[in-house]
């Protein structure tokens, strides 16, 4: 996987350059959108990280303009920005993500797998998926542990599609939030934690091996094995 | 910079306006000088052409009946110097000799044939000859000896002889000098005058402006309270005054708010620093009777609440001095509502509290959804954290033409009496509360920026009681707003 990571400042450069090679991109860092520019005209990134704080132009000029020039790869927008403006929800709808500084390290590689899998698989609509013996039927919308049929509300059900989709991966509170709830917001009360706990309850039962794992600080994680 | 400081007078706006007004002026009132002048002379001298013309007649007609004997001459003589009597205009020269006319007849042959008037005539009778042409309407003629042309009109006799009768047009000039005379000194008074008045109403004018530039330029970062002069009237320049002023106190304001705002974050970041600084030092001294991930958890949290805290801070300030971003859409609180009670309500029964929603159906409110949505996390965060078990929370939607409400009301200990004026102001908590104070004034300054109004009370029967109003035609609220202040302009 290649990774073009468009950022400025060298603090956050070296702080990100390591752990996204160590999740197995081959990182190229570009200080400016003119590299930005030179670089990917000359490789194909599978995935573009770009700050919108950018020396010589605005990171959002960047990124369309990398469009226009047939760039099709998804793209991680960085923003110290809070309020994000209507131009980057205009991206996000395009299939693109963002994340407002200060992140979390796992929250951006999680939205970066995301991305790569949206990007991939997007088209593929299965009427059921397997999780180990964990089974979710999108027709009846029914989940089955082993034989067991169980009894999940129509919020956990898609709580639990969402977790299995991102199975074996991170899966972090703000993109529950995003993602099952449809709302960027930072409560400062533990109301995701309840939902997956309730939903803990119901799948991993006594006597059963537990698939979803708290990641403390971090998130969650559905096992796939 | 001395060269330029040399002549403030002639530098200044007051200056170049009178400058400009007075040259527009002097010409407009010299243009209709020269009009007027040329409509005087002309009438004058129709006038003095007619009495030539009628004159010369006149003594035409008594030339040919007079028989021309010894007595010819004295007799024409007479009547020409009879005729000079009557000259239209009546001033004379100091002399005692009419030299205003001139009456000549010369011979079929070009010869003098009779003379009456100031000198011998031999001049008039040889400008006469020089002259190529012969008009019947009277012409100018320039006479040696005279300072004045005469006009002249003649006729031709019978006989062949000519006569022709002279009138000087000295009166005539003497009139339109005088009045070229006096209407330049009425015209150098006038522009005088009112270039100087122009000057003085101008400088005055622009002197209120510079009054306005100076105490401006005075208002430099650490002085933001001082305003500029105001005058009483209602012109433009009390309106510029009125204006700057009231962007000096939303300067003022936005600038006051920024302090607090830098107070009370640096106040509200230092102790979870130093804590998250201790247990990150308490890692590196690798005691092992504490689980290391449990401290970098810790301090993963406490880091991810100060960044939350700062972004609301920052938002509240934003809000408060107006600079919030809003995108606004139409959004479905009944919908949103249903959602977010759907998000809450695991953490609320675990709390052991009851929520109950009443609403009639949709209520769309054109808002930006974001915000929106941490008003609404926000209110429910609060009852989370500050309601006491056992309790219910009752959220009730309500639609009139105007507006939309949502009522949160919960049978909890309410408002503590301490805080419950204040609840909206920034860092304002009960002694319990382990928050920032933050969340009531988020949604207060979202809501307000919005257009909207929150209320805060405690219901009689107990429990705190929370109304928030948002207008549904904010839009053309603002609208109208803003074509007010147009009209008001």
């Amino acid at each position: 996987m290649r990774l073009l990571l468009v950022e400025d400042e060298p603090e956050i450069q070296s702080f990100l350059q390591q752990p996204l090679a160590n999740a197995g991109y081959e990182v190229d860092v570009a200080k400016d959108g003119r590299t930005a520019i030179q670089l990917s005209s000359g490789n194909k990134y599978d995935v573009l990280i770009v700050d919108l704080g950018l020396p010589d132009q605005d990171g959002i000029d960047l990124i369309l303009q990398l469009r226009r020039s047939g760039m099709s790869s998804p793209v991680l927008i960085l923003s110290a920005r809070r309020s994000v403006d209507d131009r980057v929800k205009g991206l996000e709808q395009g299939g693109d993500d963002y994340l407002t500084k200060p992140f979390a390290l796992a929250e951006l590689l999680a939205r970066l797998r995301n991305l790569l899998r949206r990007n991939l698989a997007s088209s593929e609509e299965a009427t059921r998926l397997r999780v180990l013996d964990l089974e979710l039927d999108f027709i009846s919308r029914k989940a089955s542990r082993g034989e067991e049929v169980l009894n999940l509300s129509p919020q956990e059900f898609v709580l639990l599609t969402y977790l299995c989709r991102h199975a074996g991966r991170v899966v972090t509170r703000s993109m529950l939030l995003s993602e099952v709830w449809g709302m960027r917001i930072q409560p400062n009360t533990n109301v995701v934690d309840v939902h997956i706990y309730r939903l803990r309850g119901k799948v991993d039962t006594e006597g059963r091996e537990p698939l979803i794992t708290t990641l403390r600080g971090i998130g969650y994680v559905l096992k796939d094995r | 910079m001395s060269s330029k400081t040399a002549n403030p007078v002639m530098r200044s706006a007051a200056w170049r306006i009178s400058l400009w007004a007075t040259l527009a002026f002097a010409i407009g009132i010299m243009l209709v000088f020269v009009m007027l002048h040329r409509f005087v002379a002309n009438d004058i001298q129709r006038r003095s052409d007619a009495w030539l013309i009628g004159e010369v007649a006149v003594l035409g007609d008594v030339a040919g009946r007079t028989p021309k004997d010894r007595l010819y001459g004295r007799v024409v003589g007479e009547v020409a110097e009879l005729a000079s009597r009557e000259v239209p205009n009546k001033l004379r020269s100091n002399s005692n000799e009419n030299d205003s006319v001139f009456f000549l007849q010369t011979g079929d042959d070009g010869t003098l044939k009779l003379w009456v008037g100031a000198g011998d005539g031999l001049p008039n009778l040889a400008a006469i000859r020089a002259r190529k042409f012969i008009s019947d309407v009277p012409y100018d003629l320039n006479v040696r000896g005279f300072n004045h042309p005469f006009r002249v009109a003649s006729v031709r006799l019978d006989d062949g002889s000519h006569i022709y009768l002279g009138l000087s047009e000295r009166d005539e000039l003497r009139v339109l000098n005088n009045l070229r005379f006096r209407f330049f000194c009425f015209w150098l008074l006038i522009v005088l005058f009112g270039s100087a008045i122009v000057f003085f109403v101008t400088r005055r004018m622009l002197g209120h402006v510079r009054k306005i530039t100076e105490a401006a330029s005075r208002i430099g970062q650490s002085d933001l309270s001082s305003r500029v002069p105001t005058s009483k009237r209602n012109d433009e320049v009390g309106h510029l005054a009125l204006t700057l002023n009231h962007m000096l106190d939303r300067i003022e304001s936005s600038v006051h708010q920024l302090h607090t705002i830098t107070e009370s974050l640096a106040h509200d970041i230092r102790s979870p620093l130093t804590a998250i600084r201790g247990k990150l030092e308490i890692l590196l001294s690798g005691d092992l009777k504490i689980e290391p991930s449990e401290q970098i958890v810790s301090a993963i949290d406490e880091l991810d609440r100060l960044s939350e805290f700062l972004n609301t801070s920052l938002d509240v300030a934003e809000a408060n001095a107006d600079a919030l971003r809003l995108s606004r859409t139409n959004v479905d609180l009944d919908e949103l509502v249903r959602i977010m009670i759907d998000l809450y309500e695991p953490s609320l029964s675990e709390k052991g509290l009851r929520v109950n929603l009443r609403s009639a159906g949709p209520v769309t409110v054109l808002a930006d959804a974001a915000l929106l949505h941490r008003v609404i996390a926000n209110l429910l965060d609060n009852e989370l954290n500050h309601v006491p078990a056992s309790c219910t929370v009752s959220i009730t939607l309500a639609a009139t033409e105007e507006s939309a409400t949502l009522v949160l009301e919960d049978d909890g200990p309410g408002f503590s009496s301490e805080i419950s004026v204040h609840v909206f102001k920034q860092r304002v908590k009960g002694k319990d509360s382990k928050g920032h104070g933050l969340g009531l004034a988020f949604v207060e300054a979202v809501v307000r920026a919005h257009g909207g109004s929150v209320t805060a009370s405690n219901r009689p029967e107990g429990g705190a009681w929370l109304s928030i109003t948002w207008p549904h035609d904010i839009q053309e609220k603002i609208e109208a707003s803003q074509s007010l202040t147009l009209v008001d302009n």
